[in-house]
């Protein structure tokens, strides 16, 4: 299927469905359409943690495993490190994550 | 009701300050001018995801298409601002005149260029924008034999994207080392024998002469040893310098090639700003002001100018940071290096994953990591907070550099 994927960003605002492009990656996703709360200071370089959100809603097997650097980066996040951290700069768009949701920290930075 | 707040350059700094000028809570008139008729973008991917075809334009923006809409930011995209009047308080766009309250100056840096004979080739490219980028990318597919000029961080990323695409590359370094101003010996050291086992060629210690064309075409650099390098595309790398055109008639206090401000981004003139690669300032580890092109000093003096004109306190001394990706070795520097400072090993540099840290009077100064994000994070903390290190601790590298403070 390459058809659009629809990803969920929830924020203390509330949800807010947008449609996705493959290949492309989560925090990318929530910049081009406006997602306020993913500051992704360094452009994705996996170097700021400012992307940072919560995949309590994503089965595990969807997202790509960590690389010890971004479990490194994740330490030093400014918002509290759950089990289900992820910086959405190292999470691809793929099929399979249609209709997921990718929950967005009250604190960024 | 008073003249909008005028921001000359859509840059990383610009765009940060517009989006930090209404996230707390600024509901003034906001005009932001871009020379250039994209929407704004980061800059580090130009030279890497973005020169090897891994991402596209719009993975590259600073922000989505809505986002100047929904906050109210004019941003006028291919609209260069001609000229600035201080005492009138307006400046000249390509669209008219506008009166403003506020002035930020975020012009931003250009590459420096050569005017050595031959320098008009059609072959020689800088890589500074966007449109340089899709220049050297519709060049890049041809090309075979590529001859940078300058190793520094640019020249080297550079290097790294060219190599992996099977290109014959040769940097022409006029020191002995690699990037003897910012890094240690270790790390540049580390860096060029990596390039090397990809099949860079290194000329150190070597003065560039001339571009050697052919009706037009280029087909060598010629060093003033007389060396000849064949090329059919050269990358000048040389650095970069403050975009100061439009600076020149508004006698604004200049010193280390940039305007000159203050903790708030204020220059000597009242309510003109600077900030970002045009900016010199001093930071926590430097009391000579400085001009640093890095995207953590553009967005950190972006917050403490919406800070001072919204009439919030100064933001904390920022510790500059910064990082360049060379083929898969991440390269981050926190704080700044200093000759005066002893040096700690920790790591494994065969298994491409160290740092080197610089320590004064036992407080660190400034982190070079490879590989080793942990340590990076951890620097950017311990700078900022000068506390001691154990210097035993530090030196090992299983244990957390955040657990190597001293204990009293």
């Amino acid at each position: 299927m390459s058809g659009p994927v629809t990803i969920i960003f929830e924020t203390a605002q509330g949800r807010r469905e947008v449609q996705a492009k493959i290949g492309a990656s989560v925090m990318e996703t929530a910049v081009m359409n406006n997602i306020s709360g993913i500051e992704a200071e360094c452009g994705g370089a996996c170097i700021c943690a400012t992307c940072h959100v919560y995949t309590d809603n994503v089965p595990e097997e969807l997202l790509k495993p960590m690389s010890s650097e971004e479990d490194d980066m994740l330490d030093m996040a400014t918002a509290e490190r759950r089990v289900t951290s992820r910086l959405s700069c190292q999470l691809r768009v793929t099929p399979e994550l249609n209709n997921t949701v990718f929950i967005i920290p009250e604190n960024q930075f | 009701m008073s003249a909008p707040i005028v921001i000359v350059g859509a840059s990383h700094g610009g765009v940060q300050l517009a989006a930090s000028l209404r996230q707390s809570g600024s509901d003034q008139e906001i005009i932001l001018y871009s020379a250039e008729d994209v929407l704004p973008y980061h800059r580090p991917p130009l030279s890497k995801a973005y020169l090897s075809g891994e991402k596209d334009i719009e993975q590259i923006l600073l922000r989505g298409p809505a986002f100047y809409d929904d906050h109210k930011i004019d941003l006028r995209l291919g609209d260069p601002v001609a000229s600035i009047d201080t005492s009138a308080r307006r400046i000249t766009a390509r669209s008219g005149d506008q009166a403003y309250s506020k002035l930020i100056i975020a012009t931003g840096s250009k590459a420096r260029r050569l005017t050595a004979p031959g320098h008009e080739l059609a072959q020689i490219y800088t890589l500074r924008s966007l449109s340089d980028v899709l220049l050297l990318k519709e060049a890049m597919g041809a090309a075979q034999d590529i001859v940078i000029i300058g190793g520094g961080f640019i020249g080297l990323e550079f290097a790294s994207t060219a190599a992996k695409l099977g290109k014959t590359v040769t940097v022409i370094e006029a020191r002995e080392k690699l990037l003897m101003r910012a890094l240690p010996a270790g790390i540049g050291d580390f860096l060029r024998d990596y390039h090397a086992g990809h099949n860079v060629h290194f000329h150190f210690n070597a003065n560039f002469a001339e571009f050697e064309g052919d009706n037009g075409t280029l087909k060598a650099v010629r060093l003033a040893d007389g060396t000849r390098i064949k090329a059919d595309m050269a990358l000048v790398g040389v650095g970069g310098e403050a975009d100061l055109s439009l600076l020149a008639p508004l006698g604004l206090k200049m010193v280390s090639g940039g305007i000159e401000v203050d903790d708030f981004g204020r220059t000597s003139s009242e309510d003109v700003y600077a900030l970002g690669d045009v900016a010199a300032a001093r930071n926590l580890l430097v009391s000579e002001p400085m001009r640093l092109e890095s995207v953590q000093n553009a967005v950190d003096q972006a917050k403490a100018v919406s800070a001072h004109i919204l009439g919030q306190g100064a933001p904390a001394t920022p510790v500059p940071w910064f990082w360049t990706d060379q083929y898969d070795l991440k390269v981050q520097m926190a704080g700044l290096a200093r000759p005066d400072a002893v040096q700690t090993f920790r790591g494994d540099k065969d298994a491409n994953a160290f740092s080197i840290l610089e320590t004064v009077d036992g407080r660190l100064v400034a982190v070079f990591s490879v590989n080793r994000a942990a340590d990076h994070m951890a620097a950017r903390r311990l700078i900022a907070e000068g506390t001691p290190l154990d210097p035993d601790l530090a030196a090992d590298a299983g244990t957390p550099l955040m657990k190597t403070v001293k204990t009293v």
